[in-house]
């Protein structure tokens, strides 16, 4: 973590220093037979069957585990050993265990080639479009399952699956899809761009970086190994004392949960590092994009509120294996103890993955509408606010259950007092869409819906922590389709927005715009088309991860599962765009197609390997648009002298 | 100069402005990156705490404690005693690293790698000896969770110390000189920031040690 600090300084002339090209290495450690995403499979694979064995020497004479025909220990250590071989394989603890002899890694090397993105790679880039096609991963899969939720739903008596099939795909598909939403932005986009948006050459930890990635990765692999376990029964939010009473599957949600949680506090605390020793000078905290302020707020949040998940994630594992009694209430335990561990992680969960879509949008409309971002100020409170607030409202989730009767107000009133920060937010949008000439290219479109699909969202969630409300419609399809509107309404939109602006600058290629503009319209229309009649559905009657219903409630349930159909059609669009536009017939993109200010269009496309030539020296905020005698926005030949000015800056092109 | 380190600082053109602003970048990442794992360590705690206390007012079944069932006490002190000497150590030696007593700081850590050595060893072992079954109450559950992320905590603790460690003697080969630790080499500052940070870290555990020693052997 020391390179850049190790280099040595005794330099007297201020002439830079020239490159010198690197070679790739050659020998055992490089090429193929060096770590990488292969190796890192089978060290897994091994570690997976070394850990059952393991478990099994140790613990199959245990008086529990000899009459259960279940083996909890083996199951949990082959998940640990699958964990740590794959950290092995792919060379993350390389660098952890050479420390402790005093010396240097030799391995980490730059690979050029397309093989640099299946390995420990350091590079925040590298690093970035990993997360790309991990996320995709994710919401591929989670994607499938929900169609196989609607599938089942399409008629409430004849089946495709049992009600425990049918369970297990609904709680795969929400946990899945959970873990996926935490990291759809912070990972490719807040990794690839917030070193450029602040004019950094590189993140202040990289392994770390790189860790979170594969943790990430591999994390994904054990919630999904929940599946050939016999699944789990719980929905994503893994309640006792049905956790406590599954089968094996819940080691691997409680496992995975832990996994990711640290893959999560990895992204978030280097992030949050990043962004307050990098900046580049005269990049003062009212110069920061906003897109920045929302990978930061962020970043407190994943920093600050996983930990929690990871202990309740290591006490459920406990119960599983050790027989702890955390959740168990006959024995001592609480299982409205998980409810609210689970929970305090949980809500600030909602706003890690509101705050980066917030965040994606503020930085892209002013560049649509030429105007500056309105009420700048205020957006970066706003995320402050949501934030901090967002640590007081878990209760919220236990209005039903495990919480004095009199306490609900109070986390009613804080549930309530969020909207307002979140409100601010909006009104900033709404402020710098307001009289503008607004360009309507597809990256602008997805903001657009970002804010209508947000505005059901958002209002829907202020009724529901009204406890009248709550007690009414808890546990039914109201909830689930607001959350569905917020989570993918608002974030998973606003991912797209981000991929549809930023991918020129990633990949250097412009995605096709006629498919984007079908992605963007199918998506949308479908979106609401599947979403919106849950409010009714749910305002009728029908409850969640229950695989049947009344008979009256058929044709808006066949209604939402055919709209369902066309949005999972709609991501195919999407595939077909990228494939296209990316591999197939790619085009050159322009060097800045949206006439941009931010900081991270002024460099080279592709990137040098060192982000800028010269760390740019900041002179105003990226939001100028349209305003005639704006300051440039930054110095870009000074390396770092904050006292130079400079008459030809490039970037600002105020039409 | 490690061969790798080499290859990073010819593989980009730096002016020497931008050399100490990525220094002056590095410590504070360092420095801050320190508190920040504090703050994400007392939420780790804060969770476990919250769970004692969460299992203690709720008393389901009248199975908080029954019989007021304790851990080894024995074991508690030992590996109690043991962290606050890792942590006075890690006090001592970065207040005799700053006057230029590298011997001493380098001592002081050799006994803060053994103490935490001997707190593990004894935190593992305690799960021999603890008169109850991990389930039998909520507090038998609770010390099962806090055992666990205690060696978590101690694992942890001793890497730091001892990478710290290794990282001075390699540092001493590499730049040479008569105060290689307390020079201005960049090597030297940053390391300097990392003990800086392991010592805080270190008097954060012996604090939440002290709390948590108290909740599960003395309350």
């Amino acid at each position: 973590m020391t390179i850049s600090a190790e280099r040595p300084t005794q330099v007297d002339d201020h002439s830079p220093v020239s490159p010198v090209a690197v070679k790739e290495p050659r020998g055992f450690g490089s090429g193929w037979r060096g770590q990488h995403l292969g190796t890192a499979i089978i060290a897994g694979f091994l570690g997976y069957v070394f850990g059952h064995w393991l478990g099994n020497y140790i613990a199959s004479s245990y008086s529990y585990i000899a009459n259960s025909g279940q083996n909890s220990v083996a199951d949990f250590l082959a998940l640990a050993f699958m964990v740590v071989g794959w950290y092995v394989g792919i060379g993350a603890l390389n660098y952890p265990l050479a420390k402790m002899f005093g010396r240097e890694p030799a391995h980490e090397v730059e690979y050029t080639g397309f093989g640099k993105y299946f390995r420990y790679n350091l590079d925040h880039k590298v690093v970035g479009l990993q997360y790309v096609v991990g996320v995709l991963l994710f919401l591929f899969t989670g994607g499938l399952l929900a169609m196989a939720i609607r599938t089942e739903l399409l008629n409430p008596t004849t089946h495709f699956f049992n009600a425990g099939t049918y369970i297990e795909i609904v709680s795969e598909h929400g946990t899945i899809m959970m873990m996926m939403a935490t990291s759809i932005v912070v990972g490719p986009l807040g990794n690839y761009f917030v070193p450029l948006m602040i004019g950094a050459r590189r993140m202040a930890f990289p392994r770390i970086e790189a860790f979170s990635f594969w943790t990430f990765l591999i994390g994904y692999a054990v919630i999904f190994s929940a599946l050939p376990f016999g699944g789990f029964p719980t929905g994503w939010t893994g309640y006792a004392p049905l956790q406590t009473q599954a089968g094996p599957g819940m080691i691997s949600y409680l496992f995975g949960f832990a996994v990711i949680g640290v893959g999560m506090m990895t992204a978030g605390f280097n992030l949050a590092i990043t962004v307050v020793n990098y900046r580049a000078p005269g990049m003062t905290w009212s110069r920061v994009p906003v897109f920045v302020w929302g990978i930061l707020s962020t970043a407190a949040l994943l920093t600050l509120a996983t930990p929690v998940l990871f202990s309740a994630g290591l006490f459920g594992v406990l119960d599983k294996t050790a027989q702890t009694a955390f959740y168990v209430t006959e024995h001592g335990g609480s299982s409205f103890l998980w409810e609210n561990l689970f929970w305090f992680f949980g809500h600030p969960e909602v706003y890690i993955m509101a705050l980066p879509g917030f965040g994606i949008v503020g930085e892209i409309i002013p560049v649509f509408t030429r105007k500056p971002l309105f009420a700048y100020r205020i957006a970066a409170a706003g995320m402050i606010g949501v934030a901090l607030l967002s640590f007081f409202v878990w209760q919220h989730h236990l209005f039903q259950s495990g919480i004095d009767p009199d306490m609900r107000p109070l986390f009613m009133l804080t549930t309530e007092l969020i909207s307002i920060p979140t409100g601010f937010i909006f009104l900033v949008g709404m402020g710098t869409l307001y009289r503008a000439k607004i360009r309507f290219e597809v990256p602008m479109l997805f903001c657009m819906a970002v804010y209508f699909n947000f505005l059901i969202g958002g209002v829907t969630g202020v009724f529901l922590s009204d406890v009248p409300v709550n007690v009414t419609v808890h546990g039914g399809f109201f909830v689930l389709s607001h959350f569905h509107y917020t989570i993918m309404g608002g974030l998973v939109f606003a991912f797209f927005a981000g991929l549809y602006f930023w991918l020129p600058k990633m990949t250097g290629k412009v995605m096709n715009k006629k498919l984007g503009l079908w992605h963007f319209w199918t998506m949308f229309v479908f979106f609401n088309m599947t979403f919106f009649p849950m409010f009714f559905i749910g305002l009728l009657g029908q409850p969640r991860r229950v695989f049947t219903y009344a008979k009256n409630l058929q044709s808006w349930n066949d209604f939402s599962s055919i709209s369902a159909y066309l949005l999972g059609l709609s991501f195919l669009i999407f595939v077909a765009n990228l494939m296209w536009s990316q591999f197939i017939s790619p085009v050159k993109s322009p060097a800045n197609p949206w006439d941009s200010l931010g900081l991270e269009w002024q460099t080279a496309t592709p990137i040098p390997r060192h982000n800028f030539d010269r760390i740019p020296v900041i002179m105003t905020d990226p939001y100028h648009y349209s305003e005639e005698g704006a300051p440039a926005l930054a110095d870009f030949s000074g390396g770092a002298k904050t006292n130079m000015s400079s008459e030809t800056v490039p970037g600002n092109d105020p039409t | 100069m490690p061969e790798e380190l080499i290859k990073e600082s010819q593989n980009v053109s730096e002016t020497p402005e931008e050399r100490e602003f990525e220094l002056r970048a590095h410590i504070g990442s360092v420095w801050s990156g320190g508190r920040l794992f504090i703050a994400m360590y007392t939420f780790l705690d804060a969770s476990l705490i919250f769970s004692y206390f969460y299992l203690r007012s709720s008393n389901n079944g009248l199975l908080w404690r029954p019989n007021h069932v304790t851990a080894p006490t024995s074991y508690g002190w030992a590996i109690y005693s043991l962290v606050l000497l890792a942590t006075l150590m890690a006090f001592y030696g970065r207040t005799r690293l700053r006057k230029g007593g590298v011997l001493d700081w380098q001592m002081a850590c050799w006994i803060g790698v053994f103490a935490g050595l001997i707190a593990l060893l004894l935190q593992i072992w305690e799960f021999t000896a603890v008169p109850f079954a991990p389930g039998s109450s909520g507090y038998s559950s609770t010390f099962i969770g806090f055992a666990c992320e205690n060696i978590m905590t101690l694992v942890l603790v001793t890497y730091w110390i001892e990478t710290a460690l290794a990282r001075s003697y390699r540092i001493r080969k590499e730049i040479g000189g008569d105060q290689p630790l307390m020079s201005m080499h960049p090597s030297a500052q940053s390391f300097r920031a990392n003990v800086s940070a392991m010592t805080y870290f270190l008097g954060f555990t012996a604090l939440a040690s002290t709390l948590l020693f108290a909740m599960f052997y003395l309350l």
